[in-house]
């Protein structure tokens, strides 16, 4: 078996120790890194579509996640030295002001990772001129609010509020999402992008950054 | 009584510190793998109401073990709050098993239920949902008409002098007030103003609750509140607020919980083995009263696909056998109001969860979503179906059987279920109560799961 699938084995069964050493492997055998990259990120893909259909479940998504990070650990160093490769993107996302409830937050900052995106996840409970302040600190491309509760969901108006107050809507698109939000309250508020899954979240991340490009 | 509450408030400032990255990803998952694999614990998708005391007991053993190894992290101090096996097995013992809730004429005991138990469930009723606030009022009065209501948690506000009310903001503390007295007030003219209040939902801060406990106008001690955890084993000090102001304050604390299929518990078997040892982390976290159960699919939303039926039976049955805690099992349907496809649903969880040793919390709609759409006729209906099943002393296999045959009339329709109409659009708002055509709906649909095998007493 060639070193690349044992690696996407590897990664699939979340093996972070096994994912380290096949990935210092390709480094030594002077593999073409970013069509490895190329290969796993299909695979984890894979994952996502089998997660999306329920046939696995978040902990088989996120010990696969961790051990693409392991591998990405060894390539970086490698790809840092190659002018061509460039960032997808980056996005800072947290859930509304007084909003503890994480878990569609965490789906969506896990998926956009696996998708190439650079994710800054500033938690729960985040007030709305903090989600500006990173967002300018990390020279973020869209700022992403997620709310779970009706009594939240003002936060992330809140958001687009400041930006406009402060001459910066234009700096960031702004994506909201959450289960009692909607695509008209999304618009209503002024927000660019809004989806009712996480897996859609990532669509309209791309969507946004491509319109940007 | 609150299990030795400051020397488990100072846990939080004192436990084991970990990330809680790791907390999530490496304790809670790698422990639920171990205890899943160690028991035997495995989902039976034949029999959505399995009649299987041996896997019951494997899953409380799992979840016992869980919980002792697991802990409850706060993510304020970034600390685990741990419990040892002695205490909590002396919380477990000294746990009441019934409680009486409300007052005078209206109170009613609110307790522990067996295993095909053929005492009635206790049935708070409740939405679940926002409401317009110029309806707010008449929806709770169409709610505390209901004959079968052992106690409301009622609608909730989602505005509050034309303003959306914003959590952590002046408005979040105008709008509990404004639902707390609502229901006082609608209670009182329905004749009921002693029935238990488990309010008020439209509180989320710790702060809303604290001000809307007020024994004239507002919360009294003979109510029920609520303190929920956060996906997974976690709370904050927020939380721990609300917990001890319920019990100084003295209202019946309910743990609210709802373990998500799919997320890191896993699938049936770990979504089940956590809402069972979440009983355990309500009562010695929080010094809970009663356990408020509301799992949910992480796709769907709802409780009442095969796999959430059986996650359902699993976890009440394994409390039901295993301690004389008091439960409760909160409906979430994928179908809307007006529709036979939430009738259906209604029927099968509220089924499963009294011959499964549970009481009823019903019904939220729609996935819990849609604002307006949510009405008293369909927890009517599942409180209905409760009293029957327990009253003709139903059998698990029984249950089995019809549950079968209600998932047949609409499993295939869970992904693409209607979200219905609105309260507005099936009641008589002005005398709140239902519209002929909407009463006909569940005249037809009571006709038709009668014939399946459940006899209704009226």
């Amino acid at each position: 078996m060639e070193t690349i699938d044992r690696l996407k084995e590897a990664m699939v069964e979340g093996d972070e120790d096994a994912c380290a050493v096949l990935a210092a492997e390709l480094v030594a055998e002077g593999a073409d890194l970013k069509a490895s990259i190329a290969v796993l990120a299909a695979e984890m893909e894979e994952v996502g579509r089998r997660f999306e259909t329920m046939d696995i479940f978040l902990p088989e998504v996120l010990l696969a996640a961790d051990a693409m990070t392991a591998v990405m650990k060894v390539f970086t160093p490698e790809l840092a030295k190659d002018a061509t490769v460039a960032k997808k993107g980056v996005v800072v996302v947290g859930t509304a002001r007084g909003d503890m409830h994480q878990i569609g937050k965490d789906l969506v900052a896990l998926f956009l990772g696996i998708a190439g995106f650079e994710v800054v996840d500033l938690g729960t409970d985040v007030d709305a001129l903090d989600f500006i302040h990173e967002a300018e600190r990390a020279n973020a491309d869209v700022i992403g609010i997620s709310s779970l509760m009706t009594t939240t969901m003002p936060g992330a108006t809140e958001v687009v509020a400041l930006l406009k107050d402060k001459g910066m809507r234009d700096r960031f698109k702004v994506i909201v999402g959450g289960a009692p939000t909607s695509q008209e309250w999304a618009d209503k508020i002024g927000a660019d992008g809004w989806a009712e899954e996480s897996g859609g979240a990532i669509d309209v991340v791309k969507e946004l950054i491509s319109g940007r490009a | 009584m609150a299990y030795r509450q400051w020397e488990i408030m100072e846990r939080a400032a004192t436990g084991p510190f970990m990330e809680e990255k790791d907390f999530l990803n490496k304790r809670i998952t790698a422990k639920m793998r171990e205890v899943i694999k160690k028991y035997g614990v495995k989902f039976d998708p034949a029999h959505p109401v399995p009649a299987d005391d041996a896997m019951a007991d494997a899953v409380w053993q799992a979840a016992w073990e869980f919980f002792r190894d697991v802990g409850v992290y706060n993510q304020d101090t970034h600390r685990i709050m741990e419990f040892s096996e002695e205490e909590m097995r002396e919380a477990l013992y000294c746990a009441p098993s019934s409680h009486t809730v409300g007052l005078g004429k209206d109170s009613r005991v609110f307790g522990h239920r067996t295993v095909e138990d053929p005492r009635p469930p206790f049935v708070i009723f409740s939405p679940d949902i926002t409401y317009d606030e110029v309806d707010f009022f008449q929806a709770c009065v169409a709610y505390l008409k209901e004959p079968l209501l052992d106690a409301i948690c009622s609608p909730l506000l989602e505005d509050f002098q034309g303003r959306a009310i914003q959590s952590k903001t002046p408005f979040e503390i105008g709008g509990s007030m404004e639902h707390a007295m609502h229901l006082r007030s609608a209670a009182r003219l329905m004749g009921v103003p002693g029935v238990c209040m488990i309010a008020v939902g439209t509180a989320e801060t710790d702060v809303a609750q604290v001000a809307v406990s007020q024994p004239d106008w507002g919360i009294r001690p003979s109510d029920g509140r609520l303190v929920s955890s956060i996906t997974e084993m976690m709370t904050n000090n927020a939380m721990l607020n609300k917990a001890a102001h319920y019990q100084m304050y003295g209202s019946f604390s309910g743990n609210l919980t709802g373990t998500i299929y799919g997320a890191y518990a896993g699938g049936a078997e770990g979504t089940a083995i956590m809402q069972t040892a979440y009983h355990l982390m309500g009562l010695l976290t929080y010094g809970c009263q009663f356990q408020q159960n509301f799992l949910f699919h992480l796709k769907y939303g709802s409780n009442t696909g095969r796999e959430m039926l059986w996650v359902v039976s699993m976890y009440s049955q394994a409390v039901a056998r295993n301690t004389h805690l008091v439960q409760d099992s909160n409906g979430f349907t994928n179908a809307g109001p007006g529709t036979d496809m939430l009738f259906y649903e209604a029927a099968a969880h509220a089924m499963t969860s009294t011959v499964s040793g549970a009481n009823l919390w019903e019904t939220a709609p729609a996935r819990n979503k849609h604002h307006n759409h949510g009405t008293p006729l369909e927890a009517r209906f599942a409180a209905e179906v409760g009293h029957a099943v327990a009253r003709q002393g139903m059998k698990r296999e029984r249950a089995d059987e019809i549950v079968n045959a209600l998932l047949a009339k609409y499993e295939e329709n869970i992904p693409d279920a209607p979200i219905g109409q609105t309260f507005q659009e099936l009641y008589d708002v002005a005398k709140a109560v239902p519209k002929p055509e909407y009463l006909d709906l569940y005249k037809k649909v009571k006709e038709e799961v009668g014939a399946m095998g459940v006899e209704f007493i009226y």
